[in-house]
């Protein structure tokens, strides 16, 4: 491993220099040199070339935590701009107006790899202190298709590296494998059909041979799954759906007689974890539809709002756990799985942490699946008095009941057509990543403080329509809503900190050894004392941050890196808790700051 | 006459978005730019287009719930054209239909209101302005093509978009639908 990386270190040099010598007109003197290919090898050992940022999540842990620290609580003040990117795909299509940024980028040797929301990749050479465009990938997506059908924004949140190769996602369902040194389409597989509602926001996770593959629709009557393709073959290797078919275990959690199930919703458009230990890879599920009518839908409606433990080489399910049963607030769990080792009385406790919608805070043991502890990480929590200390349900859940009612005055329901909940339904946190600091075990999460007002229409099977909206009602916005970046102690299970902002967090979380980062939909981004959560460092980047900030080094320098544009789902539908943000204005800009 | 220059032909908004993409279909885009401009309604399309309407109303004019709450139906609509001018003009008080009219609720009065009146029912403000013509000529569309059209078809579709989206795919009845490898990797998993 070291032998390796000390040789691709030199061979990026060599590349470098060929660079050099193409741009001064000495082309075809020099050969070019392949740059280290990414393999399994690599992307478990990470944390041995901390200068690049390989994975989506930095680890198959999601931990979003570097070690680099020339950039420190006692330096971060002078964090400064030193060069910026403007990028494209902000034109709209469907039913979007424009597109916008979401994605995290991937460095490697000193190459950025950076998705725009229609997916197009860009190859940015970051050596010298400048950025400068290699390539450019444009799959085309197609937009009408693609754009009609995406609930909630133009998002793709970034690529993945494998061999040669920069794999990517595109809205309107394709996996694309791109060469890394030419940015030439070396093949393209469909893996989810816009016809049927299904589109991809969420970037390729890669285990072993495989990019695995998540998929958006809750919210047009999709049967969600989690498909692993063969990077070598271009072929499937299984496709796990998160709603059981007829017969399968599972199938008993849908009691309805209008086959609910087939159209029962299950995203899982976030990139999930994986444990080399046991070869499991963690996954977050989403809402089940209709959204707001569980009466459609009687039954505790598995694999939605859960947790779910696959085995990587055949894709079975190993275990599962279930948050929010029979879900009437569009609380869905497609969060990512953190997952984390804390010492115990009996040796190291192996956990899997999620920020659910929901508002609480999850630690299950991931070997087993079983709940340990669970907290509301939001400052207000209406639907439920609180989670069973046994086994973290809600308790007002009654396994014995069809449809929950859980706290019945402020659940949507047949009976209570409109009505107020907290967190609203974008969630207490939504897809944005948190980051674990392993030395400090604390878990920092990008909080949408909030609550919102839901309205039940009563679902029918005739209005179920393929690519049309399959809700069972509607949110709206009477209530302000603000945010914090809330950080969770993992060895006691308790909030060790909350620094509130004025506007939610849309962006999502790096963390170092004395910092964390993050942004806000107001241009801010921000470094946080990692301990007391105090501001020390603010930039206004002029645009709305949607992205979450990550960090890598070129030539020993260290960099933090954030993609800027306003994008995902709040301009549209949640603007109005928000009214300040309704002058942010479209954009795509890729901010690099570095002492 | 109503859009920016020669050039702009009704329509071709969305078209264009997608043209970008295809540049070997620029010869498909100047020919498809003088076949609908014989449909007088035209100008209303690309109004429909580029105020937004289709952004919670959808190409079909059915509306639909969703996160933005329900759009109400131009396709099962009442109204008449009069009152479809002073809806996209003023919007709908109460509800997330914005109002079009430049100055609307203040120098221009909207069902007897003024800002104040309005208050918290105030709708939101459109994406865009419209002149009083676009406004006319977006109603005159939704009258010809949307109003009262049932449900929508593939034929409707094709003539919406006039660009090589699969967004009509869903329309064609099986027989029309060809076989198509690329999207059936799914099958079997059903």
């Amino acid at each position: 491993m070291d032998r390796f990386s000390g040789q691709s270190r030199m061979l990026s040099r060599v590349c470098l220099l060929a660079l050099a010598g193409a741009a001064t007109s000495v082309t075809g003197t020099l050969p070019v040199y392949a740059a280290g290919e990414v393999n399994q090898e690599r992307l478990l050992n990470v944390d041995k070339e901390p200068g690049n940022w390989l994975h989506h999540h930095q680890n198959y842990a999601a931990h979003r935590f570097s070690t680099l620290k020339e950039i420190n609580r006692d330096n971060v003040k002078n964090l400064k701009v030193v060069w910026t990117m403007h990028l494209g795909g902000i034109e709209g299509g469907g039913i979007w107006s424009h597109g916008g940024l979401e994605g995290t980028p991937i460095a490697e040797n000193g190459f950025l790899y950076v998705t725009d929301g229609w997916g197009s990749v860009y190859k940015i050479d970051a050596h010298g202190g400048r950025g400068v465009l290699v390539w450019k990938m444009d799959p085309k997506t197609d937009r009408d298709w693609a754009g009609a059908v995406a609930c909630c924004g133009v998002d793709n949140r970034g690529v993945a590296l494998w061999g040669d190769l920069v794999i990517s996602h595109t809205l309107d369902g394709r996996l694309i494998a791109t060469n890394k040194e030419t940015g030439q389409v070396a093949w393209q597989r469909t893996v989810a059909d816009p016809d049927k509602g299904e589109v991809i926001t969420g970037a390729p996770l890669i285990v072993k041979n495989m990019a695995i593959t998540g998929v958006a629709g809750a919210e047009y009557g999709i049967r969600g799954w989690i498909a692993a393709t063969d990077l070598a073959t271009q072929k499937e290797v299984w496709r796990t759906h998160t709603i059981p078919g007829k017969g399968e275990p599972g199938s008993e959690t849908w009691k309805d007689s209008n086959n609910a199930a087939a159209a029962g919703g299950g995203s899982t458009w976030v990139t999930g974890t994986y444990d080399p230990a046991t070869d499991t890879i963690i996954w977050g599920v989403g809402n089940p539809g209709p959204d707001w009518d569980n009466a459609y839908r009687p039954g505790d409606n598995l694999y939605t709002d859960s947790s779910l433990a696959l085995d990587a080489t055949t894709g079975k399910i190993k275990w599962h756990y279930q948050h929010t049963p029979n879900d009437p607030y569009d609380y869905d769990s497609v969060a990512e799985n953190v997952l984390v080792d804390i010492p115990g009385p009996s040796g190291p406790r192996k956990l899997a942490l999620e920020a659910d919608r929901n508002g609480f805070a999850y630690a299950i043991d991931r070997n087993t699946g079983k709940f340990v502890w669970g907290l509301p990480f939001v400052k207000k929590v209406t639907w439920t008095k609180g989670l069973d200390a046994e086994s973290g349900k809600p308790i007002e859940y009654d396994p014995n009941k069809p449809v929950q009612t859980y706290v019945a005055s402020v659940t949507p329901s047949r009976d209570n057509m409109e009505t107020d909940i907290c967190p609203g339904n974008m969630g207490g946190k939504n897809w944005p990543p948190t980051a674990y600091n392993p030395d400090l075990k604390l878990w920092y999460i990008p909080v949408i403080e909030s609550c919102n007002r839901i309205k039940v229409e009563v679902a029918t099977p005739d209005k179920l329509k393929p690519r049309e909206f399959w809700t069972g009602g509607g949110p709206s916005q009477p209530f302000k809503i603000t945010g914090s970046v809330t950080a969770i102690d993992v060895t006691t299970g308790k909030v060790a900190g909350k620094m509130e902002t004025p506007f939610p967090n849309l962006g999502g979380m790096l963390a170092t050894p004395d910092l964390v980062f993050s942004g806000q939909p107001s241009g801010e981004v921000m470094a946080l004392d990692a301990k007391s959560l105090q501001k020390l460092w603010e930039f206004n980047t002029g645009g709305g941050v949607n992205a979450p900030p990550m960090t890598f080094t070129v030539d020993g320098k260290q960099y933090v890196a954030i993609l800027v544009g306003l994008g995902g789902a709040w301009d549209k539908w949640f603007i109005d808790s928000t009214p300040e943000l309704k002058k942010i204005q479209p954009g795509s800009m890729l901010y690099v700051f570095a002492l | 006459m109503i859009f920016n220059g020669p050039t702009v032909r009704p329509g071709m908004l969305l078209a264009s978005v997608a043209a970008l993409n295809f540049s070997m279909l620029v010869a498909a885009y100047g020919q498809s730019a003088q076949g609908p401009a014989s449909d007088p309604t035209n100008a209303g399309k690309a109004v429909f287009s580029r105020a937004n309407c289709m952004g919670c109303h959808k190409w079909h004019g059915n509306g639909g719930g969703g996160y933005g709450g329900d759009a109400l139906s131009l396709r099962k609509t009442e109204l008449t054209r009069d009152q479809l001018i002073e809806t996209v003009g003023c919007g709908r008080p109460g509800t997330g239909m914005p109002f079009f009219t430049r100055g609307a609720y203040d120098e221009v009065k909207c069902h007897d209101m003024n800002r104040q009146d309005a208050g918290a029912q105030m709708p939101p403000e459109g994406g865009t302005f419209l002149r009083p013509k676009d406004i006319e000529a977006v109603a005159d569309y939704v009258i010809a093509h949307i109003k009262g059209a049932g449900e929508p078809t593939y034929a409707e579709c094709v003539t919406f978009f006039s660009s090589p989206s699969r967004v009509c795919d869903i329309y064609k009845t099986q027989t029309q639908k060809p076989d198509d490898a690329t999207a059936s990797a799914g099958k079997g998993q059903q």
